[in-house]
């Protein structure tokens, strides 16, 4: 059979209204497989409820002696559990692309959402509150979709189970279809209490696994200066309370496992019993005693399906609201529609409000007493927050963000590694040439780093780079820095993490691997200050100093004393 | 990177593991045993009575045997009900102390593996066992293994009540079994990869996910806004072919078994029927013999549905027992340290082989000195320094202690020798207090505070609005890297080995702070012998002697004054560093 290949190459713009509105979104791009799947469950759940009635047949022509009508009813139910069959397994491939047609459009659209967002997600969303729509909400919002197949099928089956007792017998069919919704609504009672009880577990558990987490994260610790057998005994304590727990969900889960047996099999029983008085006078006949006996215990099934339908439905819902939350924010900072004239990007970078000025085709350093001062005036710089800043002359605020960001990148030490092959996680703009590559890492003092990785630049790059130490980090957030090469580089304090002959290396590297275009580096580092072009030294906010770095330490006592603080 | 060097257990272990930890309580399996089987049985009459009933409503027989039979029926039903609530009760007690034991057996392994594996695995593939292995045989253990027991006993049974109503009556259910077996032979073998794979593919996917989000902004400063979308749709492409795969078997695996399901059933209709109008079986006969045949699918297909569960609760066992297969990485010798200095001789290390990272390296380190090492990154610095503290031994040469071999200590012994830092910094889940008394475990408050001062840490740690009490780590107060470094250092001040390796231990804090810091642990320290990797150079200006390691070799050792005077490399940094010359 032919299948519907995911991904779609465009998700869509989703509804994001109301969380109702995005569940409708997302079952109308794909009506067709939602159709035809709730047209298998239909035929399926059917073909399940007409077994018990076939299976009556034949017992009245066993009895009666009738072979050959024996035969064909025994032929029906066979070829019902053929279509049982047949039916079953489309519909399960059915649910199956609903819900990952579901879940991996959510995935789509909260990724280009949060790449839309860019640097506004952070200020404005917990990470946590998006990366449990990846966790858990995209399998609610999958469960949402798959349970209207095999709800409205179960719905139909119960329909269908309906008429077929009430024509038999009126006042035994009205029995088993009041009974058997009662006997679902008793367990109720026990499910809230199983519910607190399972949370109340579940978060234990989860406790004790960030415990274990714990203990695995700071193992070098514990191995190294010891404290194992504290650990140790800290464990098993959380791991006996997670035990309790579990009995005491045990003891009403075995509760709830014994009602389920009890309450269907007295509602049977009773069937059964008045079944046999009612066959006795003659009013049905043993084989439609056997089919009651058969419907009381199958529709217990689709009875459950309609009510896992009602909760499914609901955990969607929240799912999706949290989906519409993040769906429904836009960027902070909006793009005008100017053009940069050509030669403007090699021009000057100012910064109104504080004067720093990044001269073009040189390496400026920027000083500021304290380290908030910086991040203040990068971010002003990169337009990542609003200024008065000018490119070439161009205000920076009547361009559009993706030009600000192709001439001018700022690249901090709270910039993210992504996992893939290195060479590809160096080179992001896809535009560096092998040469370029080799540069920027040499550039960087991180030749060494891919010296050391069997595959070389092929390695692959684990989560956030976290294989390799801080030092190894920065130096590569650099390498990737470089290679960008963008117009306008701003580096922030790039080598605070690198001992100090590399960040000599490095200081007497980036001049030439910049040569030409226009960089600033924000840094208190005497070494890489003493090699650039211009240094600015900023104090409250505004230019205090300009000129080389031996000449401020001459000149002005701030720096000096910002610059080698405590040096004696 | 070397993230898979743990090793697996095989498949002998995990059984010689599963059926001690089985037999551990045989009391409780027992019981549990003896009340599934119980319940089982109970669970048996009502077909073989539903039989009678027919039977009797086509005799004609009176109402009052009808009633006992309802009667019966209902009684049966109650006796069930309970067994099944004891039964349950009681597997899952015994399931949750086995589950326990697990896994503290488990992390008593983790927390007993070698130095030198816990330095070289790194973390991941440990973390991938604590988290996802632990939570997979959690499954198991609660579950599939107790849900297959009983559907195996509760089949066991069923088949015996068939046999009891008529050993003729079995014989149509027979044809079934080959589909069955074929058919769930053919799916197991390829069901594990597959739904590993499967979720390995949706991991992928989710965790793509939390990157983009968690590196939105650099996502948004690189513009690479295009690759993130091709990464999620690739991750998807991805998931969607392994559930493809495991779909693939199920299109094929379900329809069998569901067939195989029926045809029992119809078989034992048809031919009881033809074996009724022959007078060879009654009617009750066939009418119970047909309820249990269906009565049979239900556990059936619970064994067969659960069968990959176990699997992947095997593999996740056969990967938490592997941990104890990790050989121990040092044979503790009599001998006993005669004083504190500390040599290397001659020494040389290599990580792969053929690759030495250090070329002979002699190295006296007097008791009681500061030793700085300056030198390039990538030239064996840390290796030295994890030689120096006993982690690895060395590959030719030898690093002694008192004349003795580091690596010849008892581990509690060469912890009271040697101890290292490195600029790592985790902060263990607990109270402040909790994670500096780690370095001894019975100090007193006073011991913390001196500590923590010791590191000049005091100032935040009692600006803390609970102080020391105060709970850190995941999930509470955050603390900095460079306080998370204090914190490391404060734990080895309290812990006071005789001599201390710090790897830029102070690398994250504020080069401002940093040396106030490295002034005031110096005092603290007088007297201990401590070898600090040095990341800024007043680190070296600052300590007795200077050891410059540049590829695998000391290339200048010496007081800071002497080696500025002979104008070597370090004197050149060390003019930059000062704005002089160039």
């Amino acid at each position: 059979m032919t299948m519907i290949s995911l991904p779609v190459a465009d998700p869509g713009t989703p509804d994001a209204r109301s969380p109702i509105r995005y569940l409708w979104w997302v079952a109308r791009v794909q009506k067709w497989p939602l159709l035809v799947g709730i047209g298998l469950a239909i035929l399926w759940w059917l073909a399940q409820a007409l077994v018990p009635a076939a299976l009556g047949r034949a017992i009245d022509a066993l009895a009666d002696g009738r072979t050959n009508v024996l035969v064909e009813w025994s032929a029906a139910i066979f070829g019902l559990g053929v279509i049982q069959a047949v039916t079953g397994v489309l519909r399960h491939r059915f649910a199956v692309l609903t819900w990952l047609g579901a879940s991996y459009r959510t995935v789509q659209v909260t990724t280009r959402q949060a790449t839309r967002l860019g640097a506004t997600l952070p200020k404005r969303l917990s990470t946590g509150e998006v990366v449990s729509v990846g966790n858990s909400d995209i399998a609610h919002i999958g469960n949402a979709m798959e349970i209207l197949l095999r709800g409205t099928g179960a719905f139909v089956a119960v329909a269908t189970v309906t008429v077929i007792l009430l024509s038999t017998s009126p006042p035994l069919g009205l029995v088993v279809l009041i009974g058997v919704p009662l006997m679902v609504g008793a367990v109720g009672p026990l499910l809230r209490p199983l519910h607190n009880r399972q949370h109340a577990q579940r978060d234990l558990q989860g406790d004790l696994a960030t415990r274990a987490s714990d203990i695995v994260g700071g193992l070098r610790v514990l191995r190294g200066i010891g404290g194992e057998e504290l650990f140790s005994a800290r464990y098993r304590e959380e791991s006996q309370k997670v035990r309790r727990a579990g009995v005491r969900v045990a003891s009403v889960e075995s509760a709830l496992e014994g009602a389920q047996i009890l309450l269907p099999g007295v509602l049977i029983a009773a069937v059964t019993w008045l079944g046999a008085h009612f066959a006795l006078d003659g009013r049905i006949s043993p084989g439609q005693l056997v089919a009651f006996y058969a419907y009381a215990a199958f529709l217990i099934a689709p009875l459950r399906t309609l009510t896992e339908a009602a909760d499914r439905v609901t955990k969607g819902h929240v799912a999706a609201r949290r989906v519409c939350r993040i769906l429904s924010l836009d960027p902070e900072i909006q793009g005008g529609t100017a053009t940069l004239p050509a030669d403007a990007a090699s021009d000057v970078l100012r910064d109104g409000e504080s004067g720093v000025t990044v001269r073009p085709g040189r390496l400026t350093a920027l000083v500021t007493a304290v380290p908030e001062e910086a991040a203040a005036i990068t971010d002003r710089l990169g337009r990542y927050a609003p200024g008065e800043v000018t490119l070439g002359g161009v205000s920076l605020d009547e361009l559009p963000i993706d030009e600000v960001r192709r001439h001018i990148l700022v690249a901090d030490n709270a910039a993210r590694l992504f996992t893939g092959r290195l060479r590809d996680e160096l080179d992001v703009r896809g535009t560096a040439t092998d040469d370029d590559v080799r540069l920027a890492l040499h550039a960087a003092c991180a030749d060494d780093i891919v010296e050391s990785l069997p595959d070389g630049l092929d390695a692959h790059v684990a989560e956030a780079g976290r294989e390799f130490s801080g030092g190894q980090q920065q130096r590569l957030r650099l390498a990737r820095a470089l290679a960008a090469d963008p117009d306008v580089l701003v580096l922030i304090e790039p080598t605070s993490a690198v001992d100090a002959h590399t960040e000599a290396r490095i200081a007497d590297r980036i001049g030439a691997a910049r040569a030409g275009r226009t960089t600033l580096v924000c840094t208190t580092s005497p070494l890489v200050l003493d090699r650039a072009d211009l240094v600015l030294f900023v104090e409250d906010g505004k230019v205090r100093a300009e000129g080389a770095h031996r000449e401020l330490l001459q000149a002005e006592p701030g720096y000096s004393a910002t610059v080698t603080r405590g040096e004696g | 990177m070397a993230s898979r060097i743990l090793p697996v257990a095989d498949r002998a272990q995990v059984r010689a593991y599963a059926r001690r930890l089985t037999l551990k309580y045989p009391k409780e399996l027992g019981l549990a045993l003896s009340l599934h089987a119980l319940a089982a049985i109970s669970g048996l009459a009502s077909p073989r009575l539903l039989g009678e009933l027919v039977q009797a409503v086509a005799d004609g027989s009176g109402d009052v045997h009808v009633d006992t039979i309802a009667l019966a029926i209902a009684g049966f039903v109650v006796v069930q009900a309970v067994l099944v609530r004891l039964a349950v009760y009681a597997s899952s007690r015994l399931g949750e102390k086995v589950l326990a034991e697990l896994r503290e057996d488990f992390v008593d392994q983790v927390l007993a593996l070698p130095l030198s594996t816990v330095e070289r695995a790194g973390s991941g593939d440990l973390i991938t066992r604590t988290s996802r292995d632990v939570d997979a045989l959690s499954r198991s253990v609660r579950h599939a293994v107790p849900e297959t027991l009983i559907a195996v006993v509760t089949c066991v049974f069923a088949l015996g009540a068939l046999l009891l109503v008529g050993p003729v009556m079995a014989v149509p259910s027979l044809v079934a079994v080959p589909v069955l077996w074929i058919s769930t032979r053919w799916y197991l073998k390829r069901a594990r990869d597959g739904y590993l794979r499967e979720n390995a593919a949706y991991a992928d996917m989710t965790e793509g996910l939390s990157e983009t989000v968690e590196g939105a902004r650099t996502v948004e400063a690189l513009g690479i806004q295009k690759r993130r979308h091709q990464r999620t749709d690739g991750d998807i492409a991805r998931s969607f072919a392994a559930e493809r795969y495991t779909l693939g078997l199920r299109t094929v695996w379900f329809p069998s078994v569901e067939i195989g399901y029926v045809i029992p059933v119809v078989a034992t209709l048809l031919l009881g029927g033809l074996f009724h109008a022959e007078g060879w079986v009654s009617l009750a006969q066939v009418t119970a013999a047909t309820l249990y045949v269906q009565q049979l699918i239900d556990p059936l297909d619970r064994v067969l549905s659960w069968m990959d569960e176990l699997q992947v609760g095997g593999a996740s066992m056969a990967r938490l027992l592997g941990v104890v297969n990790v050989p121990d990485d040092r044979v503790a010798g009599g001998a006993r340290p005669d004083g504190e200095e500390l040599k290397a001789t001659g020494v040389t290390y290599a990580y792969r082989e053929g690759h030495n990272v250090l070329h002979g390296i002699d190295l006296d380190v007097r008791a009681g000195e500061r030793l700085a090492m300056v030198g390039p990154s990538g030239a064996g610095k840390s290796t030295l320094g994890r030689l120096l503290a006993g982690i690895h031994g060395p590959g030719t040469g030898s690093v002694t202690v008192g004349g003795v071999e580091l690596v010849e200590l008892p581990l509690d012994d060469l912890r009271g020798h040697v101890a290292l830092v490195t600029q790592e910094h985790h902060v263990f889940r607990g109270t402040l207090r909790d994670n500096v008394l780690i370095g001894r475990p019975d100090a007193t408050d006073d011991d913390v505070r001196r500590a923590l001062e010791a590191v000049d840490a005091w100032d935040w740690a009692e600006a803390l609005d609970e102080g020391l009490d105060t709970i850190v780590g995941s999930g509470g107060e955050a603390v900095s890297p460079a306080q998370a470094q204090q914190l490391a250092l404060a734990r080895l001040v309290l812990a006071d080995p005789h001599t201390l390796v710090l790897d830029e231990a102070t690398s994250l804090i504020d080069p401002r702070a940093a040396r106030h810091l490295e002034r005031s642990l110096a005092a603290v320290l007088d007297g201990r012998t401590v070898i600090a990797i040095a990341h800024r150079l007043y680190t070296a200006h600052d300590a007795d002697r200077v050891a410059v390691v540049e590829d695998g070799r000391v290339s200048e050792l010496g007081s800071h004054d002497e080696l500025v005077a002979a104008g070597g490399a370090y004197a050149a940094l060390w003019d930059s560093w000062h704005g002089k010359g160039r």
